[in-house]
C-alpha cells in the first residue's frame, strides 16, 4: 500500500434506511477520494451534501453500503489507524462533568499517554488553546466557543498523524476562527494530514491545499485551491449552482 | 491496560459528580436501618432476624439490580445519544476493554453500596453465631433418575402403545418433575436408608443434627416415632425421632462409638418403629446437618454471591445498550428481569399436562427457554440461606463468581464489541 495516500475512499456509497430497512436517503453516492500526506484538505458542500457522513465513514464510526474506504492503507477500524488519527466532531460533545485538564488527560489516557506524558500534553495544548485560566472548571459549564477549544485540543493530544475536524471553526468568533486557522495551518506546516470541512469558503480557502466540493452526495469538483483563478466562492456557486446559505455564512462572519 | 482504568475510573468519577453514589449509598443504609422495624416475624426471635436479614439486604440487593440495570443499559447507549461515543471508539481501544471497563466500573460501585449495607448487618449481627452445613442425601440427579423410569416405562409391556408415543422429551421433563417430588414410603419397622457426603472436619465436631419432615397418605396428623443411627467410617451416632407428620423436626444425634471417621460418606438409616407408614422425599425432606463456620463468614459469602448477581445484571445491561438504543435496552433489560423472576413459577403452575393447546404449548415453550436462560440471575439470590443459617458453600460461591463475574461478563462484552461500532448516532 502506498504510505503517501493517508485516507482513500473508492466508489463509496451509503444509503441510510428506516426501521423497515427501505432506503431513506442517500447521503453519499459513489464517491471516489484520496488524501495525500501533509496536505489539507477541504470537504466542502451545501448542508446535508454528506460531509459528516463521508467523515464518519472515514473514521470508522459507519459501515459504507459499498465500496472500500482506507486508512493509512488499513481498515479505520485497525488499532494502528486510530493510533493514528484524531478528530473534532460537529459539535463539540463534552463529558459535562469532567473539568477541560480532566478531558484532556482522559483522552491522554486512550492514547496511550502515560500519566506524567499526559499531564506535560496536557499543559502544552491547555496553552496553545488559550484556556489555562479555566482549566480547572467542568466543561459542562463552558460558552460554545470554549467547549470548541477543548474538543480542538483533545483531538491534538495523542499527536495525530492525520486530523479530522468537522467544521472546525463553528462556534468561534472571528478572532478564534482566525486563530483556528494559524493552527491548521501551522500544524500542516509540521507535516500533518488535515482533512476539513466547512461551510466558510473563505476559511476553505485560506488554509486548503485541495478541495472536493459535494452535492447531493456526489463530488461534483475537485481540484488545488491555487490553480482555481478565481474565488473559491464563484467556483463553489458555479458547480453547486444556487447560492444557498453560503453567501449569508460568508456575510455573518 | 492504560485505557481501561481511563474508562473505569471516568464512569466513577461520573457516578460520584453526579450525586448518583450519594443517593444509593443513603437509600441502601437506610433502608438496612429500617426494614427490621418495619418487618415484625412470627414473634420469635430467630424469625424476625430471618425476616429481617432477608428484606433488609433483599431490599438493597433489589434496589441495586434495578438502578444498575438502569445505568448499565444507559452506559454505552446513553454515551451514543449524547454522541461522545464517537469519540472513544476512534482512539486506539479495544472495543471490549470499553465495555469491560463500564462494567467493571458498574460492578464496583454495587458492590461498595452493597458493602456498606453488608456492614450495617455485620454491626447488629452476633457475627460468630454459628451456621451449619446443609446436606442432601446422594441421589442420581432428578433427569438422570427421570431417564431411568423413562426406560423402564418403554420396556414395559404393559405400557399402552398410545403412552409410548408420547414426546420423549416431555415425558422426561414431567418424570424429573416427579423425581423431585418423588416419596418414599417408611412401613412400620423397616428401615430406610440415605448416604451423604461429609467434610471430615465437620464430621469430626460435635453438633451433627438431621432435619426431617414426615406426612403421610392421608394428609392428616399423626404421630411419628423412629431411630436415627449415622455411621461414618467407625463412628457411630444415634437419635430418636417423636414427632408429628408435616411438621419439620430436628434431631440432634450423639456419638454412641467412637472410630476413625474417613471415607467422607456418612451413611444414615431410619427404623420407623411408630404404629403406621410414613412417607418422605428424599430430595426435599431429609437434611443432615454439620457445623460450619460462624454468621459472619456466611454474610461474606452472600456478598460475593450478591455482587455475582449484579455482575452478570450489569453485562447484560452494557450488552444490550451497545447494541440497542437507550430506551429499548432498558425496556428489553426490565422486561427480562420480570421474566426471569416470574418465569419459574408460571412453568410451575403450568405444567406439560395443559400442553394441549398449540397456544399455550408455544407459550409455555418460550417461557421455559427464558427460564432456562435467566436460571444462574433468578436461582443466585443467597439470602434464603444467609437468613436460615445454613452455610453458603465455599465451592458453590466460586462456582458462581467466575462463572457470572468472569466468563459471562467476557462472553457479553466480546458481543457488546461486536455490536458498539455497528450503530454509532450520527
Ligand atoms: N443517521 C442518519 N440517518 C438518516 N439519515 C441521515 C443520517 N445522518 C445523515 N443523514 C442524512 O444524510 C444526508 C447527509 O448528511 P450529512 O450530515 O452528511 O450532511 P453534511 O454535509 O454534513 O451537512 P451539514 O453541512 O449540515 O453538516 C442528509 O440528507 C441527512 O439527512
Ligand atoms: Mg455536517
Amino acid at each position: 500500500m502506498n504510505e503517501e495516500i493517508v485516507i482513500s475512499l473508492k466508489g463509496v456509497r451509503k444509503t441510510f434506511r428506516d426501521f423497515w430497512l427501505r432506503p431513506t436517503v442517500n447521503a453519499v453516492d459513489g464517491l471516489d477520494l484520496s488524501v495525500r500526506r501533509g496536505e489539507v484538505f477541504g470537504l466542502l458542500g451545501p448542508n446535508g451534501s454528506g460531509k459528516s457522513t463521508t467523515i464518519k465513514m472515514i473514521l470508522g464510526l459507519l459501515d459504507p453500503t459499498a465500496g472500500e474506504v482506507l486508512m493509512f492503507g488499513r481498515s479505520p477500524r485497525s488499532l494502528s489507524a486510530r493510533a493514528r488519527l484524531g478528530y473534532l466532531p460537529e459539535l463539540s460533545y463534552m463529558h459535562p462533568f469532567l473539568t477541560a485538564r480532566e478531558t484532556l488527560m482522559y483522552y491522554a489516557g486512550l492514547c496511550g499517554l502515560s500519566r506524567n506524558e499526559g499531564a506535560k500534553r496536557t499543559a502544552e495544548l491547555l496553552a496553545m488553546v488559550k484556556l489555562e485560566d479555566v482549566a480547572n472548571r467542568a466543561v459542562g459549564g463552558f460558552s460554545k466557543g470554549m467547549a470548541r477549544r477543548v474538543a480542538l485540543a483533545s483531538a491534538l493530544v495523542g499527536r495525530p498523524e492525520l486530523l479530522v475536524l468537522d467544521e472546525p471553526t463553528s462556534g468561534l468568533d472571528p478572532v478564534s476562527t482566525k486563530e483556528v486557522k494559524m493552527l491548521v495551518k501551522a500544524l500542516a506546516a509540521n507535516g500533518m494530514t488535515i482533512l476539513m470541512t466547512s461551510h466558510l469558503l473563505a476559511d476553505a480557502e485560506d488554509v486548503c491545499d485541495r478541495v472536493m466540493i459535494l452535492n447531493h452526495g456526489k463530488a461534483v469538483a475537485e481540484g488545488r485551491v491555487a490553480e482555481l483563478g478565481g474565488s473559491l466562492e464563484d467556483f463553489f456557486l458555479a458547480k453547486v449552482g444556487s447560492a444557498d446559505e453560503f453567501v449569508l455564512a460568508d456575510f455573518l462572519s | 491496560m492504560n485505557s481501561f482504568w481511563r474508562i473505569f475510573s471516568l464512569e466513577l468519577t461520573a457516578a460520584v459528580r453526579s450525586k448518583s453514589l450519594l443517593l444509593l449509598l443513603i437509600a441502601s443504609v437506610a433502608w438496612m436501618v429500617a426494614a427490621p422495624f418495619l418487618f415484625v416475624g412470627d414473634g420469635t426471635v430467630e424469625g424476625s432476624r430471618a425476616l429481617a436479614v432477608h428484606y433488609s439486604l433483599g431490599g438493597v440487593a433489589a434496589l441495586l439490580a434495578v438502578s444498575l440495570l438502569a445505568s448499565a443499559t444507559g452506559s454505552i447507549a446513553g454515551e451514543r445519544s449524547a454522541k461522545r461515543l464517537q469519540l472513544t471508539l476512534v482512539r486506539p481501544v479495544h472495543y471490549i476493554v470499553v465495555a469491560l471497563a463500564k462494567m467493571a466500573a458498574l460492578v464496583s460501585l454495587g458492590a461498595l453500596v452493597l458493602a456498606a449495607a453488608t456492614a450495617v448487618e455485620a454491626c447488629r449481627s452476633d457475627l460468630s453465631r454459628p451456621c451449619r452445613h446443609v446436606l442432601s442425601p446422594i441421589l442420581p440427579t432428578p433427569r438422570e433418575e427421570a431417564v431411568m423410569a423413562y426406560e423402564a416405562f418403554m420396556s414395559n409391556p404393559d405400557t399402552p402403545a398410545a403412552a409410548k408415543r408420547a414426546k420423549k422429551q416431555v415425558v422426561l421433563r414431567l418424570l424429573a418433575q416427579r423425581a423431585l417430588d418423588r416419596y418414599e414410603t417408611i412401613g412400620t419397622n423397616s428401615v430406610a436408608k440415605w448416604n451423604f457426603k461429609v467434610e471430615e472436619a465437620s464430621a469430626q465436631a460435635d453438633g451433627l443434627a438431621v432435619r426431617l419432615r414426615f406426612t403421610n397418605a392421608y394428609d392428616i396428623r399423626q404421630d411419628v416415632r423412629g431411630e436415627l443411627l449415622l455411621r461414618i467410617g467407625g463412628s457411630l451416632w444415634s437419635g430418636s425421632v417423636s414427632n408429628i407428620t408435616q411438621a419439620v423436626v430436628e434431631v440432634p444425634l450423639v456419638r454412641i462409638r467412637e472410630g476413625t471417621v474417613c471415607c467422607g460418606t456418612a451413611e444414615l438409616t431410619f427404623r420407623n418403629i411408630g404404629g403406621s407408614a410414613v412417607m418422605l422425599r428424599p430430595r426435599r425432606d431429609v437434611n443432615l446437618l454439620s457445623p460450619a463456620d460462624g454468621f459472619g463468614w456466611n454474610l461474606i459469602r452472600a456478598y460475593v454471591e450478591l455482587v455475582a448477581m449484579l455482575s452478570i445484571l450489569v453485562a447484560f445491561g452494557v450488552f444490550l445498550g451497545a447494541g440497542l438504543g437507550r430506551p429499548v435496552a432498558l425496556f428489553t433489560a426490565i422486561v427480562a428481569l420480570i421474566v426471569s423472576e416470574m418465569s419459574p413459577s408460571v412453568i410451575e403452575q403450568y405444567p406439560d399436562e395443559l400442553e394441549t393447546d398449540r397456544l399455550d404449548a408455544i407459550g409455555l415453550y418460550i417461557t421455559r427457554a427464558a427460564a432456562e436462560a435467566t436460571h444462574p440471575i433468578s436461582s443466585l439470590v443467597p439470602l434464603e440461606k444467609l437468613s436460615e443459617d445454613a452455610c453458603i458453600e465455599r465451592r458453590e460461591v466460586l462456582r458462581t463468581a467466575t462463572a457470572n463475574m468472569v466468563f459471562a461478563p467476557l462472553i457479553l462484552a466480546l458481543l457488546a464489541a461486536l455490536a458498539m461500532p455497528r450503530k454509532v448516532e450520527v
